[in-house]
């Protein structure tokens, strides 16, 4: 049987679907294209009056592609490789970029998405599992918050940064950004936990009860593992919305030391001003983890998405 | 159950409750921010944890510094290479100078981020550091209260009398207190290739727009400077600023208040609209992210007026004549100066008015609050010792000293650029940008936005009415 | 407080105080990050700092805030940016879900490309769109700044002074800034709006639009009669979400336009940050954070309520 769901039935041939696709695709990703082709020129090739596409041209031809004057410069000087003959491959990367700033965020996205995954796991189970007085409420109330606009928060959130900061807490920026991300991120994951648990049904659980498994032991050994997959799209998730976020780690965060990488990178961009090579070739470094994760768990995060979003 | 229950409950509230009494805001508002916030810790919290464990061995303590730059950055190529690597070659020299008693710590702060950080550490009590590198005005920190009043202390320092009495008053708040020690000033100055002006940088409006004019025939712009709104209005006090009182024209009226519509401001904002419309500076000049700086570096304009201390920023530069300096390092407008490429010049003044130019200092400042208040004097008297001075200025400075006897330092006195800066600074009247306006951070944008506006935006016969609304806008706050 | 297993009912007794445990950590958490913050925020509006300490000023940094030009200036870039941002990213969307709801070859790959912007950051985003411009040197700005193609000066987005508005001191039309800000942040919210809208469309069983086509109706028509209606809540939500970003949309102008050209792409958000962490006066900053949070509030209960009066025809 035919199953054609697009309500356009014959009317527009596939051919007109692919074109419209492809040009949208185009739309979407040339922009990172553009980003790379510049992250691979040298610098002579960036301030060109006027601007040339490909660092390809001749004297005499504008395109020549045994003429390509590609170059690694960017990436060297974003990179901070510098030679060192006692390096394992002859060179170390001294860059805050490498050294200090993705290490950082790598850290942070982690942390915040481990916690998120534990709290949100632990709260959509409960929120899925059972019924108690104020469940509505407190439901509604989570995503309720999630209407105030972050930055408005920022405003207070700065101001306990630096109230934490003087008092004697065992607090340092760190453990404040990472608990500012995951009340960020909290409620939607939230959201999304519940809808998994939902869809798993309840006989598994009852059999453990009714074998004489307390709750919680059936929530960590019988639960555990089959809502496993769900988790592992909230911490992806997360996990990215982290390593993207650039307000709060840029104003929650006082010491070089601590910075995220988009506030490294923001640096980064007041920094080389005119080396645009070195910024290109910075925020391809930058985004090529998150890409490849992307592109690598594609269907995870879809999930994620759709069930935080539709369902809740 | 129940019970359990509400005893949870209890618990949980009170473990909030005693979260949030650690961030509460500051102590009392009778109380001053300089006091330790001790009163306001959970008493549960034991002492020991609030001792910083470096201050246990040897009683070593530590100087904190917030400097622009950063001692960790690498980069060779970076706008702030030469801070940076300033940084690494001296705290060493600082540690071992005062070895068993100073360890020098700096924690590098974005230029544009680190005022309004101070402010509120200050404010809220906060870890302050003992040394801030300042090059704004004073005025905001003293409506806050955020620095230290260095008046008694830097009077009983030998270096006091050397001291240049402008830059002095650079760093004195209007209740007349000394807030900071200026090292160096930092004059905004006009950058000029000699090869696009070869009878030299004009020095009358008509003359420039002649030339102006000539260039623009040769494909070549007369001038860039940073014209956008971007960088929280900074422009405010950079090339504009320049323009602006070469006409004889400022931004306040002396008496703390914003007077932006005069007709010393209007003729000069009509003169700047006079070279935006004939072309006579690049298009990047509005554009914000320092991108007009690109048209200067390939000589494409023949002239950008901006602050001193940016010749350290500059490299990979293409003189009118073809000749490359691209070590991609300060060396290369170092360079292009000694080769005579480069010269330093004062802005064309109108007929009857003294050439202008904004000044800032480059000053260090004690934070209210500062743990190691005696290090930090240690340290002033450190960097201002004749061994260490000229090196801070150099590489930190970026500008003029203001010891008066440091000029004939050979350090300064075979230095090309800071020879040249002088003698354009003495032939103009440089003064600070925000005059006696007395909350500059707040003016900043809104003289920027009006500037813009009248410059790029509304008719001739709208301009005043620009102007006006700023200054009154600003002054409903007095 | 009592607590029940949904279904279990009375089986087993079960020891009621795990879900109260399951919930504390998020709600303390939420309380310390979310709640707190807000009314943090919310008091300090009312305060002035003075070098003693914040003293109680009533009102005043909302009269201030209401009498500065930018404010009101901003307000109307706000409504521009919001209200093309939205219809932009919604009709993209749509069409981009409706595209891919087609059984047709290498939808995985249509769907790889198109998502890759959700996972590039907004700064990074802001500066990618900012190269592709950047007049003298950006990648487009040969074709933009010819004359010949766009007379009489060519186009630089970034420097370009905003053309005069129509209606009264409304900024519309929108400088060519604002513009590309819609652009570039339309480009960022393309991927979730699209999957979102896809991912309701796939739960519509093919048998209603199969007899709606037998009973003769056209594309447009069940797009309109068919498809719209039921997934209204999912483009409610979607609109939620967009509305959200739009509002936090500080980083990509930062690195975009930075509130240029002039302050032509400075919208509420952006205002808020400047006085904050630029002019250093968070009280006005709290004032507006407590406004844009409740424009935000109206806007989603405006959108509820607009979504029951269609749900009603």
């Amino acid at each position: 049987m035919k199953k054609n769901l697009s309500p356009f039935n014959k009317n527009i041939k596939h051919g007109l679907t692919h074109f419209s696709l492809a040009l949208i695709g185009l739309f979407c990703i040339l922009p990172i294209i553009l980003i790379g082709i510049i992250s691979l020129k040298s610098r002579m090739d960036i301030h060109r009056k006027p601007p040339v596409l490909f660092p390809c041209d001749t004297p005499t031809k504008s395109f020549d592609i045994r003429a390509c004057r590609w170059s690694l410069e960017g990436y060297q000087l974003a990179l901070g490789m510098r030679p060192d003959p006692d390096a394992l491959l002859g060179f170390r990367l001294t860059g805050n970029i490498v050294r200090i700033y993705l290490f950082n965020t790598f850290l942070y996205a982690t942390a915040a998405s481990l916690l998120v995954v534990g709290l949100a796991g632990a709260a959509g189970y409960a929120f899925s599992r059972y019924r108690f007085r104020g469940h509505k409420v407190l439901l509604t109330a989570i995503l309720a918050i999630t209407g105030v606009p972050f930055l408005t928060n920022l405003v207070g959130l700065y101001q306990m940064g630096i109230s934490i900061r003087k008092s004697a807490l065992p607090i340092d920026d760190r453990v404040f950004l990472v608990l500012v991300y995951v009340g960020l991120f909290l409620p939607l994951s939230a959201w999304i936990a519940k809808g998994f648990f939902d869809a798993i049904p309840r006989d598994m659980e009852e059999a453990a009860l009714i074998d004489g498994c307390s709750p919680f032991q059936s929530l960590i050994l019988v639960v555990t593992p089959i809502a496993a997959p769900g988790m592992i799209a909230i911490f992806l998730l997360t996990f990215v919305n982290v390593w993207n976020e650039f307000m709060a780690g840029y104003l929650l965060v006082a010491k070089n030391e601590y910075k995220p990488v988009m506030f490294g990178l923001y640096d980064f961009m007041g920094q080389n001003t005119l080396n645009l090579q070195v910024v290109a070739a910075a925020c391809i470094i930058i985004a090529l983890p998150v890409i490849l994760l992307f592109l690598l768990f594609r269907d995870r995060f879809f999930s994620a998405m759709v069930e935080g979003s539709i369902k809740g | 159950m129940n019970t359990k229950s509400k005893l949870t409950t209890l618990l949980s509230f009170l473990l909030v409750l005693g979260l949030l009494a650690a961030c509460a805001p500051a102590p009392a508002p009778t109380q001053a921010p300089a006091e330790k916030p001790a009163a306001t810790q959970p008493p549960a919290e034991k002492p020991a944890a609030t001792q910083p464990p470096t201050e246990a061995p040897a009683e070593v303590k530590d100087v904190v510094t917030w400097f622009q730059y950063d001692a960790e950055n690498m980069d060779e190529k970076a706008n702030e290479a030469v801070g940076n690597a300033y940084l690494r070659a001296t705290m060493p020299l600082f540690n071992k100078a005062f070895a068993g008693k100073l360890n020098w710590v700096n924690q590098p702060k974005a230029f544009d981020k680190m005022e309004a950080e101070l402010i509120n550490l200050a404010q809220g009590g906060g870890d302050v550091p003992d040394i801030y590198e300042l090059f704004n005005s004073v005025n905001n920190f003293e409506r806050n209260g955020t620095l230290q009043d260095l008046s008694e202390w830097a009077k009983a320092q030998p270096w006091y009398k050397d001291l240049d009495s402008s830059a002095l008053q650079a760093c004195t708040g209007t209740d007349g207190k000394l807030y900071c020690i200026p090292l160096a000033q930092r004059p905004q100055v006009v950058f000029v290739w000699t090869g696009r002006f070869p009878n030299g940088y004009p020095t009358t409006i008509d003359d420039f727009l002649a030339q102006a004019e000539a260039l623009k025939k040769e494909g070549h712009y007369a001038i860039t400077f940073f014209g956008s709104t971007d960088k929280g209005g900074s422009g405010a006090y950079r090339g504009l600023n320049t323009m602006i009182t070469s006409f004889g024209g400022r931004y306040d009226d002396g008496k703390g208040n914003m007077l932006l519509n005069t007709p010393e401001n209007l003729a000069a904002i009509r003169f700047i609209r006079e070279i935006v419309a004939k072309g006579y500076a690049p298009d990047t000049v509005f554009a914000g992210g320092f991108e007009e700086e690109a048209s200067y570096m390939d000589s494409s304009a023949g002239s950008f007026p901006t602050g001193l201390h940016s010749w350290k920023f500059q490299n990979n530069m293409t003189a009118p004549d073809g000749k490359k300096y691209d070590t991609g390092t300060f060396e290369d407008p170092l360079n292009a100066f000694k080769d005579g490429e480069l010269v330093l010049a004062h802005f064309p003044a109108a007929p009857g008015k003294t050439p202008g130019c904004g000044t800032l200092p480059e000053a260090l400042a004690i934070p209210v609050g500062a743990k190691n208040t005696q290090g930090a004097y240690d340290f002033i008297n450190w960097i201002m010792s004749p061994e260490q001075y000229p090196a801070f200025v150099t590489n930190v400075g970026g500008g003029l000293p203001t010891l008066k006897t440091a000029l004939t330092d050979p350090t300064f006195a075979d230095d090309v650029i800071i020879q040249q800066a002088a003698k354009v600074v003495s032939e103009s009247a440089c003064r600070p940008w925000f005059g006696s306006l007395a909350r500059p951070s707040e003016a900043q944008p809104l003289i920027m936005n009006a500037l813009y506006k009248a410059i790029k935006e509304v008719g001739d016969d709208q301009i005043e009415g620009v102007l006006t609304q700023a200054q009154e806008e600003y002054n409903a706050g007095n | 407080m009592a607590l029940k297993l949904a279904r279990l009912g009375k089986q087993k007794k079960i020891p009621d105080s795990l879900p109260f445990w399951l919930l504390l950590p998020t709600v303390l958490i939420l309380f310390i990050v979310q709640i707190y913050p807000t009314v943090y925020t919310a008091w300090l509006s009312l305060q002035e700092r003075k070098p003693t300490g914040w003293i109680y000023v009533g009102t005043k940094n909302f009269e201030r805030l209401f009498r500065s030009s930018l404010f009101n200036e901003s307000v109307g870039h706000t409504i521009v940016f919001l209200v093309s941002f939205i219809a932009l990213t919604m009709l993209l969307g749509f069409l981009t879900a409706l595209l891919l709801n087609q059984k047709i070859r290498f939808v995985g790959f249509y769907l790889s490309l198109i998502f890759i912007p959700w996972v590039i950051s907004t700064i990074i985003s802001g500066q990618a769109f900012r190269l592709l411009v950047t007049p003298d040197y950006g990648v487009f700005a040969g074709i933009l700044q010819d004359p010949a193609l766009f007379p009489p000066n060519g186009i630089s987005v970034l420097t370009d002074a905003r053309p005069s508005p129509w209606f009264g001191s409304f900024p519309f039309p929108p400088s060519k800034g604002m513009i590309l800000l819609v652009i570039a942040s339309t480009w960022r919210s393309l991927p979730f709006t699209a999957l979102l809208i896809l991912a309701s469309l796939q739960m519509i069983p093919t048998e209603i639009i199969e007899s709606s086509r037998i009973d003769g109706a056209n594309g447009w028509q069940i797009i309109r009669f068919i498809l719209v209606p039921i997934i209204l809540p999912t483009l409610v939500v979607t609109i939620f979400n967009l509305i959200l970003t739009g509002m936090n949309g500080v980083a990509i102008i930062i690195s975009l336009t930075g509130g240029g050209p002039g302050t032509s792409t400075q919208i509420i958000s952006y205002l808020l940050y400047s006085l904050g962490w630029g002019q250093i006066q968070f009280s006005q900053a709290a004032a507006l954070g407590l406004i844009i949070a409740v424009v935000n509030w109206i806007l989603i209960l405006a959108t509820l309520r607009l979504t029951k009066v269609e749900e009603a025809r």
